[in-house]
């Protein structure tokens, strides 16, 4: 069995993705609200977070300290090397499934 | 807008503190920005909410979970490194010997402090390990009884005595039953002395179940017989120095008693007795039909053995069919039978006519809150003066703080030097209690039953309390030393290092004077009550009057002979002496349903006349007039305000005794106190009977009242050799009956010593840390020409008007705990609390603060000021 993301994890993951450089915990979590119109609070984002880092999928830096914010500075995320395979390995599982599916799934 | 307005602090709070060590910075950054966002959309109190739901939701996060437990194993908030606590006992020991007169006046005020509350928990130790020693403790109960009636609901530790035979008869599960009656009180004729002792009657089953050992005798023989009786070593050493007891007959009012056995002295347990006798004899001697044995409850007592290996079930159910079977003798009761294990029959919370001693829990609890009313002051000095070192320890917990320790560690050390005194002060509070103990202990009824010699349990007690004594103390200074800005202390200023006392300060020590000043109006109101007792008169002559025991002389021989001595002015008899306490109860009933518990004293010829007791109505020479169908008696007012409340269809006048006498009143008597002034005036009968007293009182009036002793004893001698002549005068035996005041003011006096000596030790230390501190002010006032009046008098006021608000508080609260509560109880009809006391009691605190504070002030002042300047 291929490493084991759920749904959720593959959507921050993704999320991560597509801020690149400015994946830090706010804009992760406005990116989810907004594109999946989710309520999701910040605790149980850390939580997902902190998950996929003891997975190792993704690693965190801190950022420089700027004037918002009261000082204080931001955890930037960002993607390892076994996320990407991960994230292909279950996009080709995914295609395999569409291509492979004998119901018609495109929408009318 | 955006600026204006911060998120909850509470949260905030919440957060930091829920989270410890764990890293937050990101976090909050991320809260602090979805707050700002939600305050552009909505109001301030939805993001606020929204801000609380946030943090909620944080407090339940996987993540910061693990944030926290990553803090708390990382190496570098390693707790417990024995290194570390090595080096707080060594700080500890250095900076004790570094401030010698602080550690000295800490641990002796600690040691003092501690020392009642010791005696507390020895005693309380002892008590419950009582019966411990008992083989077969787990195996034996005694028998409560759960009665419920209209008016009242009580647990007695007494059971009806029929309940005994019951359950050995019906449940074979039950291998011993021990009945007991406490109601043994024997008059013991001891070569012509009446020597008093009391006991128990028991069953022969008592050696097989209980461990005592016989010194003397066959436990299984010793109780067969009726009139067998065991006494225990001590007794026999009263009665038969050096004579072995056994078999020895001891005549006493009961009749003549074969002793058995000796049984050692009693140790640890909950019975007290001096003597055991047969239960056979209770059952030959009560004239009672046997079917009270399923009414009366009180003075019987029932233990239970049962057979190894019986479960509590079948007990409880035994308990459960014997209630029902005792409440067809009761019915207005409701009854229930409980078992208490052995072990745990002493000490209980509220148990009603308990045998032996009864120790209860809530005079255990008295005991220990005074001890700690004691220890508290003790304990504020001893955070009074560590914060106020402060200002000389500053700077190694700045240095500490800067080289990284965290605040735990700050108090860590020290909590290590106060839990350390406070072991210290232990030891000193022994070496101060060991010889004060014996001297307390003869203060507590049946003491000597207690062990109180160190034990295992008991070290342990007193290691576990000096350890708690020690966090307490230590828990202010550790909060506050650990909290000091540590660039400050570098520098050398500290803001709370002031020279003035500050408020938290003043407030502990108004409240160690308010105490001492209490103590000592205390000690003061109750030698008033003592002396007032030895000169008021009573309601009755006690001055020059002899009272003479008759132990065993012939009465009439007696009083013949002595009346015809010169000095002898009259001679009258009696069987109670008017100033002691009474026991003679009897019934008296004047309408055949309600009954009066009267008092009764039997008289001889002239008793009235001769104490100048007033007559209110009748005439007192009637007495001897009593006819075989009447008797003429004498009561007190009382005695007829207490018949008032009957329903009187008859003449008021007379009354029917229990035994079938009847009476009619010839004279009634004055209300005075003829028991101690601390005794209700109660109803009171005065029956002539002369054959019945047992003392002779004999006014005297002789110069040289020596001689005419010497020569009544010469009189007495002639009649019977025997017997030794006793004589005493009335006044002294009234004042030996108020021995309960004297424990009084022995045991206030012990209180207000160590309060004052505690409270000083602290105003010392005080006084010493703000001269010190004032040293150079103080030279430089001197420079300029302060006198040393104006010295004493800045130095002195601020201690003068905190003795003075601890005054203005003690005097209205010693006003009415004394005078409306404790002297009321102490004494009914004494003469409260005197001005002259109080004043007294303030004066001579005063005076006593006052010399401690002038002992450092003239140090600071007598010093050259040249030489002072360059101080600090």
């Amino acid at each position: 069995m291929k490493g084991y993301i759920g749904e959720f994890e593959e959507l921050v993951l993704l999320t991560i993705a597509n801020l690149a450089k400015d994946a830090y915990g706010v804009a992760i979590l406005n990116d989810i609200t907004e594109r999946a119109n989710r309520k999701l609070s910040i605790g149980a984002l850390h939580s997902t977070l902190t998950r996929l880092e003891e997975k190792g999928y993704i690693s965190s830096y801190l950022g420089e300290p700027t004037n918002e914010r009261g000082g204080r500075r931001k955890r930037y995320f960002e993607l390892t090397d076994s996320a990407v395979t991960e994230l292909n390995n279950m996009k080709a599982l995914r295609d395999q499934l569409w291509a492979g599916s004998k119901v018609n799934l495109s929408l009318k | 807008m955006k600026h204006s307005s911060s998120p909850p602090k509470l949260a905030e709070k919440l957060l930091k503190w829920y989270a410890g060590k764990a890293d937050l910075e990101d976090i909050q950054g991320d809260l602090d920005e979805v707050y700002g966002l939600s305050l552009e959309h909505s109001c301030k109190l939805k993001a606020d909410f929204k801000y609380w739901v946030q943090v909620l939701s944080l407090l339940f996060s996987y993540g910061l979970k693990r944030r926290k437990s990553k803090a708390a194993y990382s190496s570098f908030y390693h707790k417990n490194s024995f290194a570390m606590l090595k080096n707080y006992f060594k700080i500890a020991i250095r900076n004790f010997s570094k401030h010698k007169l602080f550690t000295s006046l800490n641990i002796f005020g600690l040691a003092l402090g501690m020392c009642i509350c010791l005696l507390a928990l020895s005693i309380s130790v002892s008590i419950y390990q009582s019966d411990e020693f008992q083989e077969k403790k787990d195996r034996i109960y005694q028998l409560n009884t759960f009665i419920e009636t209209d008016d009242e609901t009580k647990t007695f530790g007494s059971t009806f005595p029929a309940v005994g035979n019951f359950l050995k008869e019906e449940y074979p599960f039950i291998e011993e039953v021990v009945r007991f009656n406490s109601e043994l009180n024997l008059e013991v004729n001891h070569r012509g002395n009446m020597m008093n002792f009391s006991g128990y009657f028991t069953d022969p089953s008592f050696f097989d179940t209980f461990s005592f050992q016989l010194i003397a005798g066959d436990p299984k023989t010793v109780l067969s017989k009726p009139f067998d009786i065991v006494i225990t070593e001590k007794v026999a050493e009263v009665l038969f120095k050096d004579q072995n007891p056994i078999g020895k007959v001891l005549e006493t009012d009961l009749g003549s008693f074969n002793i058995t056995g000796v049984i050692q002295n009693l140790k640890q347990t909950h019975f007290f007795f001096q003597m055991l006798t047969s239960y056979s004899t209770y059952e030959q001697m009560r004239s009672e039909h046997p079917n009270n044995d399923w009414v009366n409850y009180r003075n019987n007592y029932v233990y239970l053995m049962l057979q190894p290996d019986v479960n509590n079930g079948q007990l409880a159910l035994a308990l459960e069919q014997t209630a029902k079977k005792a409440s067809q003798f009761n019915p207005t009761k409701a009854i229930e039978i409980e078992s208490i294990e052995l072990t745990s029959v002493v000490p209980r919370w509220n148990i009603s006519n308990a045998i032996g001693i009864g120790w209860d829990e809530p005079s255990l609890i008295f005991f220990m809150f005074v001890g700690l009313l004691v220890l508290l002051p003790a304990v504020f000095n001893y955070t009074n003066l560590s914060i106020a070192q402060s200002l000389k320890r500053a700077k190694e917990i700045g240095v500490r703080k800067v080289v990284g320790a965290e605040k735990f560690q700050i108090k860590a050390q020290f909590i290590v030097e106060t839990v350390l005194l406070s072991v210290l002060a232990l030891i000193g509070s022994l070496l101060i209690l060991y010889p004060m103990k014996e001297e307390f202990l003869s203060m507590i009824i049946a003491a000597e039953v207690l062990d109180t010699s160190p034990s295992f349990a008991q070290i342990l007690t007193f290691l576990i309390f000096a350890i708690l004594v020690g966090l307490f103390a230590g828990i202010f200074p550790a909060q506050y030393f650990s909290r000091l800005n540590p660039i400050q202390t570098m520098k050398g200023e500290i803001i709370n290092g002031k020279s003035s006392v500050s408020g938290f300060k003043k407030g502990l020590f108004v409240f160690q004077f308010f105490l001492s000043l209490v103590f000592v109006i205390g000690v003061l109101a109750i030698v008033r009550q003592y002396s007032f007792v030895l000169n008021k008169q009573h309601g009755f002559e006690s001055d020059n009057v002899l009272t003479v025991p008759f132990e065993g002389i012939d009465k009439k021989v007696a009083i013949h002979e002595l009346s015809n001595h010169p000095d002898v002015k009259v001679i009258t008899t009696s069987s109670d002496l008017p100033g002691l306490f009474l026991s003679n109860e009897v019934k008296a009933t004047s309408n055949d349903q309600d009954t009066l518990d009267s008092y009764q004293v039997f008289i001889g010829d002239d008793f009235v006349e001769n104490l100048k007791m007033n007559l209110v109505w009748g005439n007192s020479k009637e007495l001897a007039a009593s006819n075989q169908n009447e008797e003429l008696v004498l009561v007190n007012e009382q005695f007829l305000k207490s018949t008032k409340v009957f329903n009187l269809q008859k003449d008021s006048l007379r009354f029917t005794l229990e035994d079938g006498t009847r009476c009619r009143v010839a004279g009634i008597l004055e209300d005075f106190n003829f028991e101690p002034l601390s005794q209700l005036i109660s109803p009171i009968m005065f029956r002539y009977a002369p054959e019945k007293s047992h003392y002779a009182l004999l006014t005297v009036n002789s110069s040289n009242i020596k001689r005419t002793i010497n020569e009544l004893d010469a009189i007495w001698n002639g009649i019977d050799q025997e017997i030794n002549f006793k004589a005493s005068f009335l006044d002294d035996e009234i004042e030996e009956a108020y021995y309960f005041l004297r424990v009084q003011i022995k045991f206030f006096s012990v209180l207000s010593i160590l309060a004052i000596t505690i409270s000083c030790l602290g105003l010392l230390g005080m006084a010493s840390y703000t001269t010190e501190n004032r040293t150079k002010e103080i030279a430089v006032r001197k420079i300029m020409g302060a006198t040393n009046r104006n010295l004493y008098y800045l130095l002195t006021k601020d201690f003068i008007k905190l003795i003075m608000i601890s005054a203005l508080i003690a005097i209205p609260v010693s006003y009415v705990f004394y005078d409306k509560l404790f002297l009321y109880f102490l004494l009914r009809y004494g003469s409260g609390l005197g001005v002259l006391e109080v004043l007294a009691g303030i004066l001579f605190l005063f005076l006593v603060g006052l010399s401690s504070i002038y002992w450092q002030a003239s140090k600071v002042t007598k010093a050259n000021p040249a030489t002072k300047l360059r101080y600090e």
